[in-house]
């Protein structure tokens, strides 16, 4: 799977993917059992994230999907304060997320080997060509002076190109502080080999 | 259910979705590129006073932040609420970093305008071609009304930004940098403020008296001159360009070095050229947020330090040559 298809699936999860490629994403995903499942990874990430235990509202969704189908009004619950008549179709777009969600739940329960015992293989030349997948995340090691300094320069770079100022200042000084923690550290060595040259035997 | 059973059921509930999907959009009215613009004039001339959370690598941190802007001077103050209570007082460009265990204050200056919710860069480049704008929502935050806007970029090569703002002011009242994998890396968000507020001097001024603290001034970030360099990347991800190019003298040391800042608009990587005797570890390593990847090439230890994902800067560094 690759980088795009991957961000298309978080997108289209978060309800951040526009109509035209939440369209085309759903039609792959009816048939791709490995983009259902990395969708159902990414729900259960924001699920585990937000502390809520089993699948979130799935029974409320698929109410509002059958509301909007037959456009009846939604439940008394369901409806929301009342806003400005200009803005009077915003609460429509939780609605459109909604069922968007819904589906992709539906089409999960639907297809996932272990529900019904069957998996939908996808069709070959039905997936655009699949990337290699080169993520990786770097463990931490201790970080050296050099490097240390590098990032401080480019924190004060990136900083003065406006950008994520908030981080790359706080980020700048406590890398300002672990040096000085570490100069003064190095101070106090020497001045205690200046007072005792001769380590003690034993 | 068979699948022409599923697929009929599933197309008409799509085409509902995309109808109400498209009637909003219709009926919003400000486009996502004219809500960053406002944010940019906001986060200039808004003053503020809130409690921030800051989320890194799953480590929470809150601080109380100051903010004014009075004849063309900015005037900021940040406060640790936990650890050791470090506090950031600016004054214009003069900043002081008080280091209250350590009895010191390390003086910097900040000779650009960008203020602490600057968020993203105020370049004319900004964004290229390689991310989608969208507005996403309307949610709460800090108790006032916010946009949600998605900033999404095309490839794995760099982050997504999400950012909530006050729909009143279009000030950030919220930002997340996403990574490829849609979990949000680094979080800033006000659990409280007040917005355009009369700030008194009292807010701005130090809690401790730094009298017999060890005064240190950090070296001018600006110790470097422009300069042309032949090193460039062979492979450079889609939309990075060199933005500038500097020579460097790092604290400690006698030797320039080679300072080449590339942009593709929002994301930034550093790549320093030195010569190959340099301390900096071989391969690569992850610093407070940032990915950095280091190797030696044509005798020259070359490092490429920035946030955006391991494979990027990986992917610089061992492409840069001397052309």
């Amino acid at each position: 799977m690759n980088d795009a298809i991957r961000m298309q699936i978080s997108a289209f999860v978060d309800g951040e993917l526009p109509d035209a490629e939440a369209d085309l994403l759903l039609r792959r995903m009816s048939q791709d059992a490995d983009l259902r499942k990395q969708a159902a990874e990414f729900l259960e990430i924001g699920r585990a994230m937000r502390g809520e235990p089993g699948v979130p509202g799935v029974e409320r969704l698929q109410e509002r999907v059958s509301a909007a189908l037959n456009d009846r009004p939604m439940a008394a619950d369901e409806v929301l304060p009342e806003l400005p008549a200009e803005r009077s179709i915003r609460p429509l777009v939780g609605v459109a997320v909604a069922a968007s969600v819904a589906l992709l739940a539906i089409v999960g329960l639907q297809f996932s080997p272990g529900l019904d015992g069957t998996d939908a293989a996808a069709p070959a030349g039905a997936v655009a060509e699949v990337a290699e997948d080169t993520t990786y995340v770097v463990p931490p090691r201790p970080v050296d002076d050099q490097l240390r300094q590098y990032v401080m320069s480019h924190g004060a770079s990136a900083s003065e190109l406006g950008g994520n100022s908030m981080n790359a200042r706080l980020v700048t000084l406590r890398l300002s502080e672990e040096a000085l923690a570490k100069e003064e550290s190095e101070d106090e060595a020497a001045e205690e080999e200046a007072a005792d040259p001769m380590p003690t035997q034993q | 259910m068979q699948l022409p059973r599923l697929q009929a059921l599933i197309w008409p509930a799509v085409a509902v979705g995309q109808l109400f999907c498209t009637a909003a959009a219709m009926a919003e009215r400000i486009e996502p590129n004219e809500w960053l613009s406002r944010m940019g004039a906001a986060v200039q001339t808004t003053s503020y006073e809130g409690t921030v959370i800051r989320i890194e690598d799953g480590k929470a941190e809150a601080l109380k932040v100051v903010h004014t802007m009075s004849d063309g001077v900015i005037r900021e103050r940040v406060v640790a609420q936990e650890g050791n209570g470090i506090e950031i007082i600016r004054n214009g460009n003069e900043v002081h970093c008080i280091l209250p265990d350590r009895q010191s204050v390390l003086v910097e200056e900040w000779d650009d305008q960008s203020t602490l919710f600057s968020t993203l860069p105020t370049s004319e480049v900004r964004f290229g071609s390689e991310y989608d704008v969208s507005i996403v929502r309307e949610e709460r935050v800090a108790g006032r009304q916010t946009i949600l806007i998605a900033i999404r970029p095309h490839d794995g090569y760099r982050y997504g930004h999400r950012i909530w703002l006050d729909t009143e002011t279009a000030f950030p009242l919220q930002t997340q940098l996403i990574s490829e994998d849609g979990m949000a890396l680094e979080q800033v968000k006000f659990a409280d403020i007040s917005l355009n507020k009369t700030i008194e001097a009292s807010a701005l001024a130090p809690s401790y008296s730094t009298e017999n603290f060890r005064w240190l001034t950090q070296p001018s970030r600006h110790n470097s001159h422009a300069l042309e360099t032949e090193w460039a990347s062979t492979e450079m991800p889609q939309g990075f360009e060199a933005v500038s190019t500097h020579g460097e003298i790092m604290p400690g040391s006698e030797a320039v070095v080679t300072h080449i800042m590339y942009s593709d608009g929002l994301a930034s990587v550093s790549v320093f050229v030195a010569p190959a005797d340099s301390s900096v570890s071989e391969g690569p390593s992850r610093v407070a947020g940032s990915n950095s990847y280091s190797v030696v090439i044509d005798g020259h230890r070359v490092t490429a330090v920035g946030e955006v994902p391991a494979k990027t800067v990986e992917q610089i560094a061992t492409t840069m040559t001397r052309l």
